[in-house]
């Protein structure tokens, strides 16, 4: 049995409009220890999947189908005690800012100790050891007087280093973390990224990364799933992903990449924007910007095709591995 | 010699001690703009003064204007010592009707006028901070209800509701209890009155909050809604629940003076500043003007330094008030 299964995952948030649909039909799995990468453009929905593994979504959204199985217990139907149990506990987050997702009024070490008496009981004393011990795993420097200083005593990297420390609090079994470097400089990401890879393997934590980066992603994940309004367009290894993208929105992604420009010219964009949400078009979301459309991209929403070990959401598929094949053979 | 000074030099540095709360207070904003504001700092030492006062006023007061034995009615409407003709030495600011001690008795309403104050708001900030907060974080329904609740005790105006209710309450229980019981019934009343003050302000910046990551967080933590409201959010309303807090202890006193003075608050055996200022209105024209104008000032002054600080508090803890 898989950690973590979601099945046929819907959110929905009822706007007065009607419903828009955040997430459809989303299905994934993770095991134990595995890195999974989630990728897609702002606005595809990759933070609300985050928010809805833990059942977070907020009001007026909801999740309106599907199961999240953790463990085999649907998360999506839990009381809020037995949810309070996960969260947190099992399952922790890791958010984009450090500055905001610390409590300015506390110092670190209520935060921490905190968080470990709401799920154990525990002795102040003995909570704050655990503690200690968390902020020197995440490599922060005399953790015995930084434990009782405030946020704003601490830079953006240290604080991020905080959150991480605060997410393995409990030895959970998963940690979700949604763009956890966004917001530090460039030296002090890597060295974050790093951390947290370390981190989990050690005490053999799955890791859901949610990033725009698939530089960050094929260096840390070993599965990946690239997300396209609300729908997840492809997914598979990581390794297979990156070097072979199925999918023309992927294959976009990857030719965005600086990296893949050539010096002088212009960076190679996607053209267009993402649809909003409420004015998806029929068929496949995608069709409006992808340079291959045809008759049934606009007519029919395209099933999932297998190619390799990847899953991929398009018509096209066939017929542009044919087409590439072609071109190499010549 | 040497040697010994370099090993000394080589130890690692020895952990600074952590700073004491005053050492930390010493390097705060609030520090900072209080040694350099006049106008506050003068208004803190005459707040100051006056809470010594209230605290003392056994000790200071030279007699005890509720021991009737102390007072003596052929010394009644005795002006100032500093009138020559008339002034007795042992009265510096005077007799009012019934020949209390001016200085004695506003030392004691001061004291009575003070409590009343912080207690009605201590009242007000438990229930309006709790309303708020419930009000602020569940929104929606819950949220309407209690704010329509506020919005209907607002348009009784506070005086309407105290005189109503005091009124009734003497006309039914009688003075005798009345007089008993006058203390606590002006801090219920002041207290229930204006309790939707609180609940305002602090529902505004709970909205404001609760919609930061922080609290986010809390929640991905797995606390409780009951833990993230008031540890986590009512700890980062505490700015302007301090700076309506000072202004409405003004308020308070301000009701209650006005109640006494229309003989609903304390009764004249326990003056309050209002009470006493009432009983020396009947005088004025006789010639008695100090009976109502000395305590009138010190009610002015005590209201307007509370006023003044809590100018000051906000322009502190208002960042985008910065006057540059």
């Amino acid at each position: 049995m898989p950690l973590l299964e979601v099945k046929n995952l819907e959110v929905s948030f009822g706007l007065r409009s009607g419903e828009v649909k955040a997430l459809r039909n989303i299905n994934f799995t993770l095991d134990r220890g595995e890195r999974l990468g989630l990728v897609g453009e702002s606005g595809a929905g990759k933070s609300v999947l985050g928010f809805s593994i833990l059942n977070l979504i907020s009001k007026p959204g909801r999740i309106s189908g599907g199961e999240i199985l953790f463990e085999g217990k649907n998360l999506a139907d839990m009381s809020p005690e037995e949810l309070r149990d996960v969260r947190g506990n099992r399952i922790s987050m890791i958010f984009q800012d450090p500055m905001m997702t610390l409590n300015p009024v506390l110092t670190i070490g209520q935060q921490m100790i905190e968080c470990l008496q709401a799920h154990r009981k525990i002795s102040k004393e003995n909570a704050r050891t655990i503690a200690i011990q968390k902020l020197q795993q995440v490599q922060i420097p005399s953790p015995e007087t930084r434990i009782d200083q405030y946020p704003y005593e601490l830079s953006g990297g240290m604080r991020q280093r905080v959150v991480i420390a605060i997410g393995l609090l409990m030895d959970p079994d998963i940690i979700i973390a949604d763009e956890p470097t966004t917001a530090l400089d460039v030296t002090i990401q890597a060295e974050i990224m790093e951390l947290m890879v370390e981190l989990c393997e050690r005490n053999n934590v799955a890791l859901i990364l949610i990033t725009h980066d698939l530089g960050v992603v094929s260096q840390v994940t070993q599965k990946a799933i690239v997300m396209y309004a609300g729908r997840i367009i492809e997914q598979g290894p990581t390794r297979e992903i990156i070097n072979d993208a199925q999918h023309p929105y992927t294959q976009g992604l990857m030719n965005a990449l600086p990296q893949m420009a050539i010096p002088g010219q212009r960076l190679n964009q996607i053209r267009g924007a993402m649809p909003s949400l409420q004015k998806i078009p029929t068929g496949c979301a995608f069709n409006p910007r992808c340079d291959y459309v045809r008759d049934a991209c606009t007519q029919q929403l395209p099933g999932y095709t297998a190619s390799g070990n990847c899953q991929v959401a398009c018509h096209m598929v066939a017929e542009l591995k044919q087409a590439e094949q072609a071109s190499e053979g010549a | 010699m040497t040697t010994e000074n370099q090993t000394s030099a080589n130890k690692m540095p020895v952990p600074e001690k952590a700073p004491s709360a005053w050492e930390r207070f010493k390097e705060t904003h609030v520090w900072h703009s209080f040694i350099k504001d006049r106008v506050a700092q003068i208004s803190l030492t005459i707040f100051m003064g006056y809470v010594i006062m209230a605290l003392f006023a056994p000790a200071i007061a030279p007699f005890d204007p509720y021991d009737p034995t102390q007072i003596d009615i052929m010394n009644s409407e005795l002006p100032p010592s500093w009138d020559e003709e008339m002034g007795d030495e042992q009265f510096w600011l005077g007799t009012d009707a019934q020949g209390r001690d001016l200085w004695s008795t506003i030392l004691y309403g001061t004291r009575i006028s003070l409590t009343i104050g912080i207690c009605a708001v201590l009242l007000q900030a438990t229930i309006g901070i709790i309303i708020g907060l419930i009000a602020g974080y569940r929104g929606g329904r819950v949220d309407n209800i209690l704010m329509r609740f506020a919005d209907v005790q607002l348009s009784f105006s506070t005086m309407m509701v105290a005189i109503v209710v005091l009124a009734v309450f003497q006309a039914s229980f009688g003075t005798e209890l009345y007089q008993d019981l006058a203390r606590i019934m002006l801090v219920l009343v002041i207290g229930i009155a204006e309790w939707p003050q609180y609940a305002r302000t602090i529902r505004a910046s709970v909205l404001a909050e609760k919609k930061k990551e922080y609290v986010d967080a809390a929640r991905v933590m797995g606390l409780g809604q009951m833990r993230i409201m008031f540890r986590h959010i009512l700890p980062n309303t505490l700015s302007p629940i301090l700076v309506i807090s000072t202004v409405q202890v003004a308020n308070a006193i301000i009701s209650e003076a006005s109640l006494s003075f229309l003989g609903l608050g304390m009764p004249v055996s326990q003056p309050s500043l209002g009470s006493l200022i009432s009983s020396g209105f009947e005088y004025i024209f006789s010639g008695a003007w100090w009976i109502t104008v000395i305590p009138g000032i010190v009610l002015v002054v005590l209201v307007l330094v509370m006023n003044l600080l809590g100018d000051w508090l906000r322009d502190v803890l208002n960042p985008k008030l910065y006057k540059g």
